[in-house]
């Protein structure tokens, strides 16, 4: 596995790094030094949210000591914004004409598949999934259908970036909180809207377990706008045995009830929310199961990260996480120590 | 000629964010492509941008392009070409 998150978690400094946090209402990431992954002819044509991308796939693999990948399949909400909105604004400057082709090909969902592809020379299948909030979870879905099948391992993740621009156009339709709000204190300002993040996370997944395995996915279900009692029973269903619980509660009033109704059912389990840490963004979803995958292989919680002093249990053997978008797209997957 | 190479050398680095090269680290007379500064290419994409942009010429023949692209010498004299005497 491997992130660039708005913490300190590409170069392993997550239980020693203090807790980044910030009352600007965004959470940007932390980048790290890309020469060592990207060559320099490479690197002066990528924007933002594409080195990001790569470097956290390269440094996934390199992690997980698999060598080559199978398939290569990633989730993402909105692509490179750089890109995009560099396109469309030279669209407008010189008037439909004289138009650069890389903003262009780099704004398309597929072009950080396409580069992981090109720079391991991998010609396995190669799909990016473009689904709002269910965005990771589809591929997730997809890479899980392909193991299924007989696939060895798939390079599966997401990736996200927030632009000046696409802050803005957020916060015009109600998804940031209006006055300033600091993230570390993100659950006690219950108002409408969140704090803005980003980031760009990467799982190796493998139809057996490894000596490098983290964590075993073992139940995963995605739920499009479920009533309350919909919602209710598919959490009963998998509480039982669960030592602590993920959550991807965002200090959002609109959608708390959701929250507030997974903690009458999973009452007695220990919880943790996450988006304190990495914000809210279409596959923030995918922070949250890295950081469960993380605590179920280190047994250990970074202290720093969750100053409100939540008894744990001594051991953590079974992993249930819940988020949602916007009360939109749900999911709940189920993590178990190998 | 020698202002219009000075000039290209330095809107080619900034169109194509060559971060560690400087104007005088480019050859007039060296290939762009291949050797030299190692473009590709999409490169050769930006650069017909550049052309258009910056001095309002059109190279509709793909062919002629790979002749115009070869050097920073072969575009400054297919420039000044195309500049009104």
């Amino acid at each position: 596995m491997a992130a660039i998150s708005p913490q300190h978690t590409f170069d392993g400094e997550m239980f020693s790094a203090p807790l980044v946090h910030t009352d600007s209402n965004l959470l940007s990431c932390i980048e790290p030094d890309y020469k060592p992954f990207i060559p320099g002819n490479s690197l002066r044509r990528m924007t933002r949210v594409l080195k990001m991308g790569l470097t956290t796939a390269l440094k996934c693999m390199q992690d997980s000591g698999l060598g080559t990948p199978g398939p290569i399949v990633t989730g993402t909400g909105k692509g490179s914004l750089q890109d995009t909105e560099k396109f469309i604004r030279e669209i407008e400057q010189y008037k439909e004409t004289a138009l650069n082709p890389t903003p262009f090909i780099q704004s398309t969902y597929n072009s950080v598949n396409g580069l992981i592809a090109l720079q391991l020379k991998c010609t396995d299948y190669n799909n990016t999934f473009v689904h709002r909030g269910f965005s990771f979870e589809n591929a997730l879905l997809d890479s899980i259908m392909l193991l299924a099948e007989g696939a060895a391992n798939t390079l599966t993740g997401a990736f996200e970036e927030m632009t000046a621009e696409h802050f803005y156009i957020k916060s015009r339709i109600g998804f940031w909180k209006t006055t300033p709000t600091d993230s570390s204190a993100l659950y006690s300002h219950s108002s409408p809207g969140s704090v803005a993040g980003e980031g760009a996370t990467f799982f190796a997944l493998t139809a057996t377990p490894t000596p490098k395995s983290y964590a075993a996915i073992t139940s995963f279900r995605m739920l499009y706008k479920p009533t309350a009692a919909k919602l209710t029973a598919i959490l009963q269903q998998y509480r039982e045995g669960v030592d602590l619980v993920i959550n991807g509660r965002n200090g959002d009033s609109n959608h708390e009830h959701y929250y507030q109704a997974a903690d009458t059912v999973l009452t007695g389990i220990p919880q943790l929310p996450f988006k304190h840490l990495c914000g809210e963004y279409d596959t923030a979803g995918a922070f949250g199961l890295w950081m469960a995958a993380h605590l179920l292989r280190s047994q250990q919680i970074p202290t720093q990260w969750f100053p409100s002093g939540t008894k744990l249990p001594a051991q953590i053997n079974r992993i249930l996480l819940y988020n949602h978008f916007y009360g939109e797209q749900h999911s709940v997957i189920v993590l178990e120590k190998t | 000629m020698e202002e219009l190479k000075k000039k290209l050398k330095e809107q080619i680095i900034e169109a194509l964010n060559l971060q560690d090269t400087k104007p005088e680290d480019i050859d007039d007379n060296a290939p762009l492509f291949g050797e030299g500064l190692g473009l590709d290419s999409i490169d050769s994409l930006e650069l017909m941008v550049l052309l258009e942009r910056q001095y309002h010429i059109k190279v509709e023949d793909p062919r002629e392009g790979r002749k115009i692209l070869q050097s920073v010498q072969s575009m400054a004299e297919f420039i000044q070409s195309k500049q009104p005497a």
